[in-house]
């Protein structure tokens, strides 16, 4: 009897403990703090991000050649990279101070915690009204509707189309946003002048110098369509136009296109027998492309962006089979001139993330699947229709602890010889991405 | 005789319901919700079955009939995050991707179980019309149909207490009949101003089955913008209007 007895205030225990927690949570009040919500003048934040990756190399690619000819990393390498982004703001009357830095901080076989820091963005607000801003110092303009690649962006960094959603960089701009509202099909207008300085300490990447270079933005709503007019004169770089739109056919399928036209474009490639030549011409480059998200929640964009700057077929082979004739001439002599010229020609073109012709971007996006809450597997592809390779680019990414994002991505970078991704030094990559925001 | 005289006694204890004007009982539904232009903060948790949540703070402006913008002021991840609508059209403003995106009604931003238009809701009146009220007690039913194919869903149910003419709970469903989501109204609160409503509203959803979001209003204050605040060049400066 007393076993009986014990075993029943056991059951009932553990049946207590089952209810009760479920018990607290339905009568669960939830609280809303006005302290959470009370405005500070200045503000900190953080993001701080581990991401050891590793690359299995394709020995007998062009570009493994162009990197490792004097070093032998065998058929993988391994990195733990590591970065550190700060921010702060101070905001007082109608003027706000923002800085934000970035700490690139890299392990791997041939560096042994190479650190870069930088400025990536610190400039000046002021709102004369809620119309009318003038911004001065270091920032993005991140200009087009593009996702993957964006040829009106004529003043900023190129992005990574593999990896789009990154922060750059900026640069030092003094800009005006002008905005007017309107009732009827033309609901906004703003204009953006921007003035983009290129000196000695200032911008000197970008191209000539002692230059003070003139862009602007006209931006429209008109019958629920996003419009851009975009001009960036003769300069550090040459003059250019743009145009781009984006519109929602639907509530689920939107629309957006880019086109620019490059004026007297100087393109440098090399012939058949390795002979550099130069040449100049007025060049359009255009991106098209869709976003529709289907009712269990699948995104898929797709983009075509003809790269009117970019290489043809032939230019890139030459290119491939001068850095391979060039590496072999080093084996055998000690003589790296040849590399030494591909270098120099990787950082006037063809060393672009694609500085090909023609590419197809697909990006297939599945939001929760089987109802795991802030689960998003992925796959993007970026195709060179010139050639045939691709870079594929599986990814799995959580957010359901707070602050917290983890990725783990991969790349399968394949094509034959000769091709844009056939030749890159790594044919796969495996990647851990873990960030934190405070 | 007998049938004529109950059919007339029918009539007449029914007529107060056929005599409700739905559109302008829907419109009061919603000016008592909110002043038609206004300010106020949001706290929305997602709620999971093993009861771990995640919290998002917003501040979120209205003005009119179609124009509406929120800022995400936590968590840290989300921060500086802001969103737009005009109408039909929403943007998304993301600080490291820089340019406002389009996005869809029936996306989440936050995930869980409301979805765009929830957070970025406008007047029900702005996106249906009333076809039908009938009498539940207590409540008025409300059987709303949507005005386009555009707005988020195609019918809504609504029951308004007849006292306070404030809805206590909704049911969204597809124009077959499915329902999507419920939501709740709860915790009827004075925010000053002359601005009394639920201070919580619920939701859950047979399409997420154990799991819940729940917003918390607090801040809710009467206050007129520029048109200019809600485009797209606008987005980034949202914090400089608290």
């Amino acid at each position: 009897m007393a076993r009986l007895k014990s075993s029943l205030l056991i059951r009932l225990s553990l049946l207590l403990l089952i209810l009760l927690p479920a018990a607290g949570r339905a009568e669960e009040s939830y609280t809303f703090d006005l302290s959470e919500i009370e405005k500070k003048p200045y503000h900190f934040g953080a993001y701080v991000e581990a991401r050891p990756i590793a690359f299995l190399l394709d020995e007998d690619a062009a570009l493994y050649k162009l990197q490792y000819y004097a070093d032998d990393p065998g058929s993988a390498v391994e990195e733990l990279n590591g970065r550190v982004q700060l921010e702060g703001s101070y905001k007082k009357g109608k003027g706000r101070l923002y800085l934000k830095t970035n700490t690139d901080l890299v392990y791997s076989t041939f560096s042994y915690g190479d650190e870069n820091t930088a400025i990536y963005e610190g400039h000046a607000t002021y709102n004369f009204s809620d119309s009318l801003k003038i911004q001065i110092g270091k920032r993005n303009l991140k200009w087009g509707k593009g996702y993957a690649w964006n040829p009106v962006n004529f003043f900023d960094r190129v992005k990574d189309p593999d990896d789009p959603d990154q922060s750059l960089e900026g640069n030092i701009i003094a800009s005006m946003d002008y905005i007017r509202s309107f009732d009827g099909p033309l609901k906004t207008v703003s204009f953006t002048p921007v003035l983009f300085p290129v000196y000695d300490h200032i911008n000197k990447e970008f191209g000539i110098k002692d230059r003070l270079n003139l862009g602007a933005k006209i931006y429209l709503l008109l019958y629920d369509t996003d419009l851009d007019l975009i001009y960036a004169a003769d300069g550090s770089r040459t003059a250019r136009v743009g145009f781009d739109f984006s519109r929602n056919i639907t509530t689920s399928f939107e629309i957006h296109g880019e086109i620019a036209q490059i004026r007297n474009h100087t393109r440098q490639t090399l012939d058949a027998a390795g002979a550099v030549r130069t040449d100049t011409s007025d060049e359009i480059s255009g991106l098209v492309g869709i976003r529709h998200l289907t009712a269990f929640d699948l995104t898929t964009i797709i983009e075509y962006y003809h790269n009117g700057t970019g290489m043809d077929v032939d230019a890139m082979e030459n290119y491939f089979g001068y850095i391979k004739r060039g590496f072999d001439v080093y084996r055998s002599t000690g003589n790296a001139a040849m590399i030494g010229t591909a270098q120099k020609l990787a950082s006037s073109g063809y060393g672009r993330s694609n500085p090909m012709e023609d590419y197809l971007y697909i990006k297939l996006s599945q939001k929760e699947p089987l109802d795991i809450l802030y689960f998003t597997p992925s796959v993007a592809a970026i195709i060179n229709t010139n050639d045939g390779s691709l870079n594929v680019t599986p990814e799995l990414l959580y957010t359901g602890i707070k602050n917290l994002e983890l990725r783990l991505r991969a790349g399968f970078i394949r094509g034959g010889n000769g091709t844009e991704f056939g030749e890159k030094a790594a044919d796969y990559r495996f990647e851990l991405r873990a960030g934190y925001y405070f | 005789m007998l049938r004529v005289i109950i059919v007339f006694l029918s009539l007449l204890v029914a007529a107060p319901v056929f005599a409700l004007d739905g559109d302008a009982l829907l419109k009061q539904v919603d000016r008592n919700l909110n002043p038609e232009s206004y300010e106020l903060y949001r706290k929305l948790i997602n709620v999971e079955p093993n009861g771990s949540k995640k919290e998002f703070t917003m501040f979120s402006v209205k003005k009119g009939a179609d124009k509406v913008a929120a800022l995400f002021l936590a968590p840290a991840s989300e921060k500086g995050r802001s969103t737009l609508r005009l109408g039909e059209n929403m943007w998304l403003y993301i600080p490291n991707v820089g340019k406002p995106i389009r996005i869809t009604s029936l996306q989440s931003v936050v995930g869980g179980v409301f979805n765009n238009s929830d957070i970025l809701s406008l007047d029900y009146a702005t996106e249906y019309n009333v076809a039908k009220i009938e009498d539940a007690g207590k409540e008025h039913l409300l059987f709303l149909k949507a005005k386009n194919n555009n707005v988020a869903y195609d019918q809504l149910k609504m029951w308004v207490d007849k006292a306070k003419t404030i809805p206590i709970k909704i049911e969204c469903l597809t124009g077959a009949n499915m329902l999507i989501k419920t939501l709740y109204f709860k915790d009827i609160k004075d925010f000053g101003g002359g601005i009394v409503r639920p201070s919580v509203t619920e939701t859950d959803s047979p399409l997420f089955k154990g799991y819940k979001s729940v917003m918390l209003y607090a801040g809710i204050k009467k206050r007129t913008f520029k048109d200019e605040v809600f485009t797209l060049t606008f987005m980034p400066n949202l914090d400089s209007l608290r």
